[in-house]
């Protein structure tokens, strides 16, 4: 691909086409995982932030430091851990001392990057889980009295593990619901795991290069959010939502409003990422999986039937699908 | 590709597809008013209903209608063929270009211009089906051929509902006739009359009320020829009665003209009516029967051979004096009679009968309960009074065929002559 263009970042196609190359260069370092790098990318380029479920070992960090290679961003690894402090996270005040003097300075903690790797963050307290969830929500950090303003772009990716929950604290619903995505990491196929064995434990190393930096990637945030919707997949997308609502016996709560602006947001950038500058009912459909999974919380019935929250979507899908006669 | 050609291609995916939802709603709705039709058909097979080929084509023109209805209020929006040629891959570029066809901006703009080319490049990709499913369209066709067959099929239950709707049509004639009647007698000026003259003409609307209930409730051809003959005794009746009134205002001279006029314009009506009940019963009863009685003691021995063709009265035979008579009078007419009725009364045996066009079942028997027996002596008018009331009665009371009561009431007018 050629040298970034910062002339034409208001071009839509040719930002389009610069995300599609990210995407692709992305995908030289992480082998397969490919859904969970484009809905990764969906979060980037709609601002959300993304939490990650799967076993440790599954390319997380790889994948997170290959994003900040490929936009130029800055990265940081924060481990999760039972005795993390708050301030651990966003910085502290320490006192300064030299000739003039004593004063507080603020040193900044990890959360001051653009790309931030929370790993295992519901073993953390939830007193620290909340000096991250504000950075996500505000982009700010409150230390003391004065708020500091995280850098654009700013992106979340936490980690969670599935199996260990003993001495975890699980983020509760209204936490989990900043979360723009939700992704559920799968096991690599043994096609795709010879090629990460290859990949990791060869000699050479694949060479991972800037298609995008963080002005470019704000650029196409604007853009994407000025894709037009046509009235029928808007009605759609919103039915899928109010359709959570809809006394179900395998749903206890549905999803909230965020989650509609979510999947607007989520829809437009899979257009965009395809090159396409409107929004389809597919669009919809497969954002609706990672925007609304942990959006919905199941009821009894669905726990004890071994119902998760994918086989719900899916079946709110298919009425909608059925309904809409597409 | 222009807008204008843009939005030419809409229109026409448009237009295919309100034909195709038209023959699609038609091919539901017939098939649905089929089987509206199959149920009215199978009724009528089973049981008299006269209007079943009437509800079988109410019922498909009725579901007809309302698919013209139906595509009338709910039709083909340029959004709905937007959406339909998007669902042939066009990923929804169709619509959206559409629904921002009057939009300014970057985006926009690219996206209508991306909707347009692939418009363009891949117009072949839109075959809307125009004919309903071969699945459906067969059933219907079916229900259709079916539904024929049923109808065509004879029964005795249509049968029937042939002859029990004629009988409605004709007590409906009467009762409409009955009504004009009662009204023309309400309409008459009452204030001159007297006080029985009033009754009298009370009388007559109560006895047409009587005649109205009726032909109400009339469901067989015995009931109605029973509640027809009375009414033509009663229309003679009262046709003499107003007779009766008019002489008696003539002479009185106190109605004005037009009164009279109506009056007797009444009274003609009415005989005109009986006469007329009379011809039409003439003429569609056939049959033969014999009445005979021994007079023993009589002055006037009756003996008659009358025919009747035609609504023409049968003229009365030999007229002898003798101490024996017997009476004989045949009536016939192309038109057949299913029944006699005997005048127990009179000749008092159920063996009396008579059968349609069956000259030969006559039979001529000895009467057990002759008014004038042997034995007894009974004064002659005692003895035509008799008959002639049993007569009169047995006429009220529609025991006579209705051609007969003409003949009955000339038999004993000629006695009073």
């Amino acid at each position: 691909m050629d040298e970034l263009d910062r002339s034409r970042f208001q071009d839509p196609v040719y930002m389009a086409q610069r995300m599609a190359a990210c995407e692709r260069e992305i995908q030289k370092g992480i082998i397969g995982q490919g859904e969970i790098i484009r809905q990764v990318m969906l979060a980037m380029l709609t601002g959300g932030n993304v939490l990650l479920e799967g076993m440790p070992g599954l390319g997380k960090t790889r994948l997170v430091s290959t994003i900040g290679k490929v936009f130029d961003l800055s990265f940081k690894r924060i481990q999760f851990t039972p005795d993390l402090m708050p301030s651990d996270v966003t910085g502290t005040n320490i006192i300064i001392k030299n000739e003039q003097g004593s004063y507080f300075s603020f040193e900044r903690g990890p959360v001051f990057a653009n790309l931030i790797l929370a790993d295992e963050i519901n073993r953390a307290t939830p007193k620290t889980q909340s000096a991250l969830l504000e950075a996500m929500q505000e982009h700010t950090v409150t230390v003391g009295n004065v708020s500091h303003v995280l850098e654009a772009p700013f992106f979340v990716l936490a980690t969670q593990n599935p199996i260990e929950n003993e001495g975890t604290y699980p983020l509760p619903e209204a936490q989990l619901d900043r979360f723009m995505f939700k992704l559920l990491v799968p096991f690599p196929t043994r096609e795709e795991l010879k090629g990460i064995v290859a990949l990791t434990e060869g000699s050479k190393e694949p060479v991972i290069e800037k298609q995008m930096d963080g002005e470019g990637l704000l650029a196409a945030r604007t853009l994407v959010n000025q894709i037009p919707i046509a009235d029928a997949v808007m009605d759609y997308l919103l039915e899928i939502v109010m359709e959570t609502h809809v006394p179900n016996p395998y749903i206890r709560e549905g999803a909230s409003p965020r989650a509609a602006q979510a999947l607007i947001r989520a829809a437009r950038a899979k257009a965009f990422l395809e090159g396409r500058f409107n929004v389809s009912f597919q669009d919809v459909k497969e954002a609706a999986y990672p925007v609304l999974r942990h959006r919905i919380i199941p009821a009894f019935d669905a726990i004890s039937e071994g119902i998760t929250e994918d086989d719900i979507i899916k079946k709110i899908l298919d009425a909608k699908t059925a309904l809409a006669g597409r | 590709m222009e807008q204008r050609e843009f939005l030419k291609i809409i229109r026409a995916c448009r237009r295919r597809m309100h034909i195709a939802d038209f023959l699609k709603k038609s091919v539901s709705a017939l098939s649905i008013g089929a089987g509206a039709a199959i149920l009215f058909q199978a009724a009528a097979f089973f049981m008299p209903f006269y209007y079943a080929d009437l509800y079988m084509m109410m019922a498909l023109l009725l579901a007809e209608l309302s698919v013209f209805v139906v595509m009338f209020i709910k039709q083909t929006t340029m959004e709905q063929a937007a959406l339909m040629i998007d669902s042939f891959g066009f990923e929804e570029r169709v619509v959206t270009a559409y629904e921002h066809l009057g939009k300014e901006g970057t985006l926009i703009g690219i996206q209508r211009k991306d909707a347009m080319e692939q418009l363009r490049e891949h117009k072949d990709r839109i075959r809307i089906p125009l004919l309903p499913s071969f699945k459906r369209t067969a059933l219907l066709f079916l229900m259709l051929v079916f539904l024929a067959g049923l109808s065509l099929l004879p029964s005795a239950a249509k049968d029937r509902a042939g002859e029990l709707h004629s009988l409605k049509e004709e007590a409906r004639e009467k009762e409409d006739e009955i009504e004009e009647i009662m009204e023309a007698l309400e309409k008459l000026e009452k204030e001159k009359l007297t006080k029985e003259q009033q009754e009298e003409l009370h009388e007559m609307r109560e006895s047409l009320e009587a005649s109205l209930s009726e032909y109400q409730q009339a469901f067989s051809e015995e009931a109605l020829a029973a509640a027809s003959q009375k009414l033509d005794y009663k229309y003679e009746n009262m046709s003499s009665q107003l007779s009766e009134i008019i002489q008696d205002l003539q002479n009185g001279a106190g109605v004005s003209v037009a009164a009279m006029d109506s009056l007797e314009e009444m009274a003609d009506k009415l005989k005109e009516m009986s006469d007329t009940e009379l011809a039409k019963g003439d003429g569609s009863d056939s049959g033969q029967g014999e009445s005979g009685g021994d007079s023993q003691q009589g002055q006037r021995g009756g003996a008659g051979d009358g025919n009747g063709q035609n609504g023409q009265r049968g003229q009365a035979g030999n007229d002898q004096n003798g101490q024996d008579g017997n009476g004989r009078g045949t009536g016939s007419s192309s038109t057949p009679h299913d029944y006699v009725s005997v005048p127990n009364a009179i000749a008092d045996s159920g063996n009396l009968t008579g059968n349609v066009e069956n000259h030969d079942t006559s039979q001529y028997f000895r009467a057990q309960t002759g008014l004038n027996w042997e034995g007894t002596h009974t004064s002659y008018e005692a003895v035509i009074g008799s008959y002639e009331q049993n007569a009169y009665e047995g006429i009220a009371a529609g025991r006579y065929p209705s051609g007969m009561e003409e003949v009955i009431k000339e038999y004993f007018a000629s006695f009073n002559d």
